[in-house]
């Protein structure tokens, strides 16, 4: 599944499964958390890709 | 609502004693304009020159272009909400200086990719301003002026010089006389004949709106939402381009091209002009949802229209909400057809497009990377400053995106990108 | 004009389908299809070589076939190289595409083929190369011969090719601008009063098709599945060492994590021109999450975590590009037993 931060060009060429990601210059982070914060929220963002990943992909 | 465009034709601008139209020459007492536009504090010094059809002449960085008009005594204000109480604009009678322009240079924008006017050669042919005879207005700003300050007394001028120009035809015979009168969504439905609508962007969030910037009767359109306008509002002083006017001018919502086509049309019985909405591309996602939501919705149940013409305003990302607003409209039931332009990097049309939605079908591409020219160096550069006046003039590659009115925004665009 | 061409057994005579594993065959002179493109170009032109090979041959060894057919065209001193037309045969239009594109590309002679629109080798090579639209029947032969020898003129004449549907070939995908007479507004306006009617209007542009992938059925238990992370945001090893380009990145690279549980940002560069990648080069972590992943993988969430990451540059890339990098890392990917890929897109 995809994870990336414009949502409507993923949806267009056709990925079935997409997650919004924390910014499109850093998918998986965020500079302005201290490390230890932007790790979680690496596993948040990872967390919410499996649950993606263990349903059916969206119809549209 | 009727509107009634009084045209007296222009065929050349001088300065002279007094300003007053002289059959068709317009002559300019630019030491009473200096004074009018020197009432602002803000601005130090004003110059003008004539520029004239085929003179070898460049001048940039464009703010703005406008068409001299004044409205007649009892037609209302004359840009109402900038210059002039705010009242409807669009009615009663409008002096027209028709052949001339006014356009004011900002000497705060770098020339190097500025918009700009070419008034002779290869791109001089390109370009829609290049047959009208112009005076170029440049306001030197005092020292320490804000940008933003600056550009509001740069538009503030551009205004005060059209009107005050016009002002000379005031009281005289017109040439000819236009009429814009459509009544509105409430007209009944005839058979065979397409309810028409225009949707139009009039700023791009992509920047946000100076606190002074004035737009829309005067407003500057933060927190607005789409609004429905009259038709004759956009021809008639309502509207102002923002800040950012990259393919824009004011002077092609005054002669609106796909207005006044659409004028045509309805004028010859083949569709009703319904009525437009005035919108804007939106910051984020959520400002998108609404915007376009709102106006495809105004346009189905307030105007009730079988078809709908959109444009954008600004860069890329405004192709977005204007197609997502198209998609939302043909869900509703009502055809459309967009204007976009090449927003690739490489001319690939594979890349050229920033949507991709089945319904919005019909597009007409202005193109606008392909297009550049070698232009050899020019007698005369006006510009804000000696060194951006050279640079203006030399011998360069031009691009016709910087070339006002070639890459229009507004539908005056003769360009079309053929896909290869 | 010296001509050589290129057929398959089928249109070389040869045969069908059984001679499809036929090694190449060089002949003198014109041969079926090749005789009627001499008719075709009157005096001008003269086919000097005929190459025929087998479609399955020519498949599996493109390579060598390619630089057969590069060396006899240059012997043969040949001005203009013709493969085909394929029609809607996909083997052939495959191997016809890349075999234009070389002689194109180490000879700088004109090349021309011609295919049916669906042909694989139409999406593969129209970029690159004139293919005349040919359409599924054989039976438009002569006509489709015209127009490749027109194309063919002109291009040795260096001469400008017109549009599309003046020229017969099928679009190459680049954006040309026109003055033109009527307005955008006019346009727009005409255009729209079409459709509203309901009748046919031409609109100037039409988007890519993106054909549909078939989602694959839900991972069925996450703590057993070997997950890999890919990403187009062009993240490699210092150095570079696969030289994946920056933009339209023609190879991707596989990169070993097996000991690691964190990416540092001084072992990595980022190759890719359509970001800020300050970030990702201060901690990759932040586009390919291994740290993170790792944790769920002790905490047994995930089954594994695949030994490499797979990573290539997403800028500017070409469609038929981007499709032949997916196919290739998805199969490779199969081949290794991953059960479920996180794509990081920037």
């Amino acid at each position: 599944m995809q994870v990336t931060s414009v949502l409507p060009v993923a949806k267009m060429v056709g990925s079935n499964r997409v997650v919004q990601g924390g910014g499109i210059v850093h998918v998986f982070g965020d500079p302005d958390l201290p490390p230890e914060e932007e790790k979680k929220l690496r596993q948040t963002i990872l967390l919410q890709a499996f649950e993606a990943l263990k349903k059916q992909a969206d119809a549209s | 609502m009727r509107l009634t465009l009084a045209y007296h034709t222009v065929s050349d601008v001088r300065f002279g004693d007094t300003t007053q139209l002289d059959g068709t020459i317009l002559m300019v007492d630019q030491e009473a304009l200096r004074q009018y536009l020197l009432a602002d504090r803000r601005l130090e010094r004003v110059d003008f020159h004539v520029v004239r059809p085929g003179d070898s002449c460049r001048f940039g960085v464009v703010f703005d272009i406008l068409e001299p008009r004044a409205k007649a005594p009892g037609a209302g204000p004359d840009f109402p909400g900038i210059l002039g109480p705010i009242e409807t604009a669009g009615q009663g009678t409008t002096h027209v200086l028709k052949g001339s322009a006014v356009t004011v240079l900002d000497e705060g924008a770098p020339v190097a990719s500025g918009k700009i006017v070419d008034m002779s050669g290869a791109a001089g042919v390109a370009c829609p301003y290049a047959s009208l005879s112009h005076l170029v207005v440049v306001p030197h700003l005092v020292q320490d002026v804000e940008r933003h300050t600056a550009l509001h007394a740069l538009r503030l001028a551009s205004v005060r010089a059209s009107v005050y120009l016009a002002g000379a035809a005031v009281g005289q015979e017109a040439g000819t006389t236009e009429v814009f009168d459509t009544q509105g969504p409430a007209v009944a439905r005839r058979d065979g004949v397409p309810r028409i609508a225009y949707i139009g962007q009039i700023h791009s969030r992509q920047r946000v709106a100076e606190v002074d910037e004035q737009i829309l009767y005067g407003a500057n359109t933060e927190g607005m939402l789409p609004v429905l306008l009259h038709p004759n509002e956009w021809l008639d002083g309502a509207l102002v381009t923002s800040y950012s006017s990259r393919g824009v001018e004011t002077y092609f919502y005054q002669n609106h091209p796909i207005i006044s086509e659409l004028h045509r049309w309805h004028r010859d019985g083949k569709i009703t002009l319904v009525g437009t909405v005035a919108t804007m591309a939106a910051s984020d996602n959520d400002d998108r949802a609404r915007n376009c939501m709102l106006a495809a919705q105004q346009a189905k149940w307030l105007l009730a229209a079988d078809g709908a013409i959109l444009t954008k305003y600004g860069g890329g990302a405004p192709h977005a909400d204007m197609a997502l607003t198209a998609r939302l409209c043909e869900q509703l039931g009502i055809r459309t057809t967009v204007q976009v332009e090449d927003m690739s990097r490489d001319r690939r049309a594979e890349s050229a497009l920033l949507f991709n939605y089945a319904e919005v079908d019909a597009m007409v591409h202005v193109g606008g990377n392909d297009t550049r020219w070698s232009v050899p160096a020019v007698e005369r550069a006006i510009a804000g400053n000696p060194e951006a006046a050279a640079t203006l003039g030399a011998s360069q590659q031009l691009e016709a995106s910087r070339l006002c009115g070639v890459t229009n925004q507004q539908g005056a665009s003769r360009l079309r990108s053929f896909v290869y | 004009m010296r001509v050589v061409h290129y057929l398959n057994q089928f249109f070389g005579g040869r045969g069908g389908e059984e001679a499809a594993d036929m090694a190449p065959h060089i002949q003198d002179g014109a041969v079926g299809p090749g005789r009627l493109l001499e008719q075709v170009f009157g005096n001008d032109a003269h086919i000097v070589h005929t190459i025929i090979a087998g479609d399955n041959y020519a498949a599996e060894n493109l390579e060598m076939l390619t630089e057969l057919v590069v060396k006899q065209v240059k012997a043969a001193h040949a001005e203009l190289f013709v493969a085909g037309p394929c029609f809607e045969a996909g083997r052939y239009g495959l191997v016809a595409g890349a075999l234009c594109k070389a002689v194109q590309s180490a000879l700088g002679i004109p090349v021309v083929t011609g295919m049916a629109g669906e042909n694989p080798g139409v999406d593969l090579y129209r970029q690159e190369l004139y293919i005349v639209d040919s359409g599924a029947s054989v039976s438009a032969m002569r006509d489709v011969l015209s127009k490749m020898g027109r194309i063919a003129t002109k291009l040795a004449h260096h001469q400008d090719i017109g549009r599309p549907t003046d020229e017969g070939y099928i679009p190459r995908g680049m954006l040309h601008d026109e003055f033109v007479e009527q307005t955008a507004a006019e346009r727009m306006v005409q255009m729209l009063v079409a459709k509203t009617a309901g009748g046919p209007f031409e609109s100037e542009f039409t988007p890519p098709a993106f054909a549909a992938v078939p989602a694959p059925a839900p991972v069925a238990d996450l703590s057993k599945a070997r997950v890999v992370i890919v990403t187009d945001g062009g993240l490699v090893p210092k150095g570079n060492p696969d030289n994946i380009s920056p933009y339209a990145a023609t190879n991707w690279g596989a990169y070993d994590i097996s000991a690691l549980d964190d990416l540092q940002g001084e072992n990595y560069e980022v190759s890719h021109r359509g970001y800020d990648t300050r970030y990702v080069e201060q901690d990759p972590d932040r586009l390919v999450p291994v740290d993170a992943l790792r944790d769920l993988e002790k905490a047994g969430i995930v089954g594994k975590v695949h030994d490499r990451f797979i990573s290539t540059s997403g800028l500017a890339n070409p469609l038929a590009n981007s499709r032949r990098l997916g196919h290739e890392i998805a199969e490779k990917l199969k081949q290794e037993g991953v059960d479920a890929v996180i794509l990081t897109s920037t």
